[in-house]
């Protein structure tokens, strides 16, 4: 169905090529999953598929495409979208109309279909992605994960016979993440319809996923089936990484499999934790029975909560339920309507942005809204000079301490996510704040970026910063927290170490905690450690 | 369900309203009837506006402004009319000279004429989701609906992004002092902008879109046709060729519109949304037919519509049945009822 | 080659179309007052209006192939849509006189990605904004047709930029700075000039009995003196100083991406990559 020969790429203006000698072949109603660190071209690849690569990147290719007996690379996208259905990464910069009908009749309307047959396939993507009840919605209106599921229907109406995506879930939450990785499952096994994923978020697919291919750094690939392949990927989810460690075989791809064999494991469960570093002195952040909300509807009433110097708290909890409402009100951008907020002992009250944040620095969720700057460094400067304060040593010792000092004269937005996203610490956290709030920080980050992260956080926690982390990310928060606050309907609902909140929560525990319940493991390095 | 609109109204139907409205209002100078105009679009705008949208401009409201500049300049720049209200000095440069009562109502007909034109553009727009005008839009210009799509389901968005852009910049401690403090939220908001760009041109070809080229030839055939039209004009205004200017300007006008159509004919899209043509529109097309009739045909009222008040000022002549014929402009008031 | 001839044809006559028939107020009188028009000249300010109309859209035929790709559609949506907001602004805030931002943009892209493109941003950055408020007016066609010429014409920047120093020098800006206060009286005048005859009324009665061309003209520079000068001195300034604060950076921005994207615009045949 697909066979890729000899294909190498090289984008212009690069010395090495993307793509090295990649060959691959992609059989019919098959689950393909392609993984691989950041910058491995893995999405270059994908875009071969339909030819986007090279007629709208230029650069240099040599070899084959084949996709349905079609040449992609000379066919190009237009003839090639017959056949092959894109689906992208962000969620707001696929649509061209404003309502969900529209939005998928687009396509149909350009290749001039007849309005009956238009009226059919829209339908039948409609009902396919469970989408009827939102045809008339404005696109605007729909969650993030809605709006993908929108999209893979506008891929969709054309009949293509090959389903490609490019990391659908990376800016969407676990629950709407889940949603799309599903019927992207149900799609390939009831209709047989083929599909192509890259993804990060692989835990929810790999059950389902006939071929891995695994891309590396210098543009080589290899592929099999997962249980062949991911015993030598090197950064893998936590249930292939503790099947590898207990050297369990063959490879369990899920939790459930990989329950059957740790049923002859009887673990030592681990001394609980007593709440992590110790908690004395003043707090570094107190906030008493918070009040807050928006115009007319209360999110928040009564919360209290105190973070101390050197500690990282992770706050969960579901979507909408104030959690973002809560960091806007620390960082003064939403004043709340009853109760205090103390940072360093000095109330919030009366304070502007700039001051809050010269002592308790904040990552927004897109770290990319704060850059603009031409060069790495003078993005760290430009903060400076915000808050009046001179230019000192400090801005390269801190992006040496990012791992930035290699990329300080680069453009920001060149690089790569996880690069972005440690500038964007750089540029907040210059003007050396006590504490630090993170909005979702792993968002959109691969493996490797994610323990880059975790590695940080910790380091500056023990140089006695207060951490506050707002965050879905289950497994992360098992690797970083010291302390994790589960924010209920109005207030807080638990607070405690890590293991007493996350191991036995249905809903919050990791999978190395699922794999071995009742051990009060959460993380890989907990499982390892015990094996010895 | 068949996915037609919410529109009670073929987008057609409309444009037939506002052509009729704007004839009505260029035609005529009689106050009387320019002010039952007025008064009649503004409450089409009115009842056709949508719930929720707010109203961009009182339209009655605009017309007392546009009355009111319009006389005076006309009161101060034109001394001519037999009803002087008052003497400016003579030796003072253009405004020296009597003020008339004449100039000044001439020009608060003038100001009143645009303040009804507004109005008219006022209701259509109000009428109008974006979605139905682009579809009037001629298919040789299809990627340009397609740009104009694009950016009116992008300001949205756009508003939202530069919203998050400044709580961010805030809190990297950017105080908006002076308006050279936008540029930190200008840049990444062009950034973001010119990224999402991309992908959404990824996004948009990886669906087949692609834009046709118009063919040289027919370029060819519009300028040649632009030419004619305005050699035709030059000669027939200019060097007094009426009928050969004529001619030429006709056949101008016959490949201009040719070259176009054959332009679009090469676009073979098709349209989802399907409008239909129903009672309401036999109702407003009724209505308008009624009015434009009143309006060209020559009958006893039609003598009403000329007004001027030169030399001296005196009362229009005001036609009830004339003013009863205008009053057809209000048929999409009847496709309301019930509605609201 | 051919190519060339046609685009320069079409921007050729639209332009003298344009301009005669915005110049009409003061030719058509003294053409009235000669016998040899008199009997045609009341169709004449119709049939202009349908001339200028058509040269409207043969310039969009024309622009619009600067929108052929599908990146080129999809930068023009976004740009525009962020242009379309800054006139809202401009519009919902009481700024000075005719100072307007949505002039920068059009401009910069002009200037630096044809005039072709610096047309589409003129023309449908004004019918945006208007889409989104539901401020469809009589004068749309000529606030489009002239931001349109404002996008058209700054690619004539690019040879004074060239010998004042080239990209990223300060003569570069200064050119700019210098054309976007040229257009903000240039904007303002045109656009008295469209309205001018909807202000009027129709020819007959427009020539009010006594006013002749002198007259007309007398009338019209104080017509703008009174209404429009500070309006348009406001505008050039406003125009000047935007570019003089964000031009540069702005012009950064744009060309780092123009980079990402050249590949498209310059070639399209496949076969050139191929190793």
């Amino acid at each position: 169905m697909i066979t890729i020969e000899q294909l190498t790429y090289r984008y212009p203006d690069h010395a090495a090529p993307c793509l090295d000698d990649v060959s691959l072949a992609i059989t019919p109603g098959s689950f393909t999953l392609m993984m691989g660190p950041s910058g491995s071209g893995k999405s270059t690849l994908l875009r071969c598929l339909n030819g986007l690569v090279p007629h709208f990147s230029g650069g240099e290719i040599a070899g084959s495409v084949r996709v349905l007996g079609e040449d992609a690379l000379s066919a190009g996208p237009r003839v090639m979208s017959r056949h092959v259905g894109m689906v992208f990464q962000s969620p707001e910069a696929q649509f061209v109309l404003d309502r969900v009908e529209d939005e998928i009749a687009f396509a149909l309307e350009h290749v001039g279909l007849p309005r009956s047959e238009m009226r059919l396939r829209v339908e039948e993507v409609l009902d396919l992605l469970d989408l009827a009840p939102l045809r008339d919605r404005e696109l605007r209106t729909l969650s993030g994960g809605e709006r993908q599921r929108v999209a893979i229907a506008a891929a969709l109406a054309l009949r293509p016979t090959i389903l490609a995506l490019d990391e659908p879930t990376s800016q969407l939450d676990p629950q709407s993440a889940e949603d799309v990785l599903q019927a992207l499952v149900r799609l390939n096994s009831d209709l047989g319809l083929t599909v192509v994923l890259v993804e990060h978020r692989v835990e929810r697919v790999l059950p389902f996923v006939d071929q891995v291919v695994v891309l590396d750094a210098a543009g080589h690939v290899r592929s099999g089936p997962p249980r062949t392949i991911l015993p030598d990927v090197s950064l893998c989810p936590p249930v292939v990484e503790v099947a590898r460690a207990y050297g369990w075989s063959p490879l369990p791809l899920s939790v459930k499999e990989a329950r059957r064999f740790a049923l002859g494991i009887t673990p030592t469960p681990k001394p609980a934790v007593s709440a992590a570093p110790p908690q004395r002195g003043e707090p570094y952040l107190r906030i008493t029975d918070l009040e807050a909300g928006y115009e007319t509807k209360m999110i928040l009433n009564n919360l209290s909560l105190n973070l101390w110097p050197g500690e990282i708290v992770v706050l969960m909890g579901r979507n909408g339920v104030g959690k973002s409402t809560l960091l806007r009100c620390i960082v003064g951008l939403l004043h709340p309507r009853r109760g205090n907020i103390w940072i360093n002992g000095q109330n919030n009250k009366g304070r502007s942005v700039a001051a809050i944040s010269r002592e308790l620095a904040c990552l927004p969720q897109e770290p990319d809204s704060l850059l603009f700057a031409d060069s790495v460094a003078e993005e760290l400067r430009v903060t400076l000079r915000n808050h009046g304060q001179p230019e000192r040593e400090q801005v390269h010792e801190l992006l040496s301490q990012l791992g930035l000092d290699q990329v300080a004269t680069r453009y920001p937005r060149d690089l790569s996510v996880g690069q972005r996203q440690r500038v964007a610490l750089g540029a907040i956290t210059v003007t050396q704040p006590g504490g630090l709030l993170l909005d979702e920080p792993t968002r959109g980050l691969d493996y490797a970026a994610k323990a880059g992260l975790a590695s940080l956080l910790r380091q500056w926690r023990n140089q006695g910063a207060a951490i506050l982390l707002v965050t879905h990310d289950v497994e992360f928060s098992a690797t970083v927290a010291d302390r994790v606050l589960v924010l209920g309907r109005g207030g807080l609902v638990a607070d405690g170490s890590p293991q007493s909140v996350l191991a036995n929560s249905p809903l919050f525990a990791p999978q190395v905690a699922r794999i071995f319940p009742g051990s009060g493991w959460l993380t890989v390095e907990d499982a390892v450690a015990w094996k010895g | 369900m068949n996915p037609s609109s919410t529109l009670l109204l073929h987008p057609l139907t409309w444009v037939t309203w506002l052509v009729v409205a704007i004839t009505a209002i260029t035609l005529t100078r009689n106050p009387f009837y320019l002010l039952t105009l007025l008064l009649l679009l503004a409450l089409v705008a009115e009842v056709e506006r949508p719930l929720g949208q707010m109203r961009p401009l009182d339209p009655i409201l605009f017309a007392a402004f546009t009355m009111a500049i319009g006389g005076v300049f006309n009161l101060l720049t034109v001394h001519y009319g037999d009803t002087v209200i008052f003497h400016l000095p003579a030796n003072w440069p253009l405004l020296g000279g009597p003020l008339t009562m004449e100039a000044l109502v001439f020009g608060m007909t003038n100001g009143l004429v645009i303040g009804a034109l507004i109005a008219a553009f006022g209701a259509f727009g109000a009428a109008m989701p974006v979605g139905a005008l682009l579809r009037l839009v001629p298919r040789a210009f299809y990627p340009l609906a397609v740009v104009v799509a694009i950016a009116v389901t992008y300001v949205p968005l756009t508003l939202r992004h530069a919203r998050q852009i400044r709580e961010a910049q805030q809190l990297r401690g950017l105080q908006f002092r002076t308006w050279r403090d936008s540029l930190p939220l200008l840049l990444p908001l062009l950034i973001g902008g010119l990224e999402r760009a991309l992908q959404l041109a990824e996004a948009l070809a990886a669906r087949g879109f692609a834009a046709d080229q118009v063919p040289k030839r027919l370029r060819l055939l519009l300028v040649a046709g632009l030419a004619c039209l305005f050699a035709g004009l030059l000669l027939r205004i200019v060097w007094g060729y009426a009928l050969l200017g004529a001619g030429i300007m006709v056949a101008g006008g016959l490949l201009a519109f040719m070259s176009l159509r054959a332009a679009g004919r090469r676009s073979r899209r098709s349209h989802y949304r399907h409008y239909t043509w129903g009672r309401n529109d036999a109702l407003v097309l009724a209505g308008a037919t009624l009015t434009f009739a009143a309006l060209l045909l020559p009958w006893s009222g039609s003598g009403s519509l000329f007004y001027t008040p030169y030399p001296t000022l005196h009362v229009p002549a005001f036609e009830p049945l004339m003013a009863l014929l205008l009053l057809g402009l209000l048929a999409p008031l009847l496709t309301r009822s019930g509605v609201r | 080659m051919y190519d060339r001839l046609l685009s320069a044809a079409t921007i050729m006559l639209t332009t003298i179309i344009g301009v005669v028939a915005f110049l009409y107020p003061f030719w058509l009188p003294s053409v009235v007052a000669s016998s040899s028009g008199i009997a045609h000249a009341n169709d004449a300010p119709l049939l202009l209006t349908l001339i200028v109309g058509l040269s409207f859209i043969a310039l969009l035929l024309e622009a619009q192939r600067a929108a052929e790709h599908a990146l080129l559609i999809a930068l023009l949506g976004v740009l525009v849509a962020m242009n379309a907001i800054l006139r809202l602004i401009n519009i919902a805030l009481p700024l000075p006189g005719g100072f307007s931002p949505i002039f920068v943009l059009i401009i910069l892209t002009g200037y630096l990605f044809g005039g072709n493109f610096g047309f589409l941003m003129g023309a449908m950055t004004l019918i945006v904004s208007a889409l989104i408020t539901g401020g469809v007016g009589a004068w749309l066609p000529y606030q489009m047709l002239t931001a349109g010429w404002v996008g058209l014409s700054a690619a004539l920047c690019r040879g004074p930029v060239r010998l004042l120093g080239g990209a990223g020098s300060r003569g570069e800006l200064l050119v700019l700075l210098l054309f976007g206060a040229f257009w903000g009286f240039g904007y303002g005048a045109i656009m008295n000039l469209w309205f001018w005859p909807f202000a009027s009324g129709p020819l007959d009665q427009h020539y009010q009995a006594g006013i002749g061309l002198a007259d007309t003209l007398r009338r019209y520079a104080a017509f703008y003196l009174a209404t429009s000068l500070a309006w348009d001195l406001a505008a050039a300034i406003g125009n000047a100083l935007l570019l003089a604060a964000f031009g540069a950076p702005i012009l950064r921005v744009l060309r780092r991406f123009e980079r990402r994207f050249a590949f498209v615009i310059r070639s399209r045949a496949i076969s050139d990559c191929r190793l």
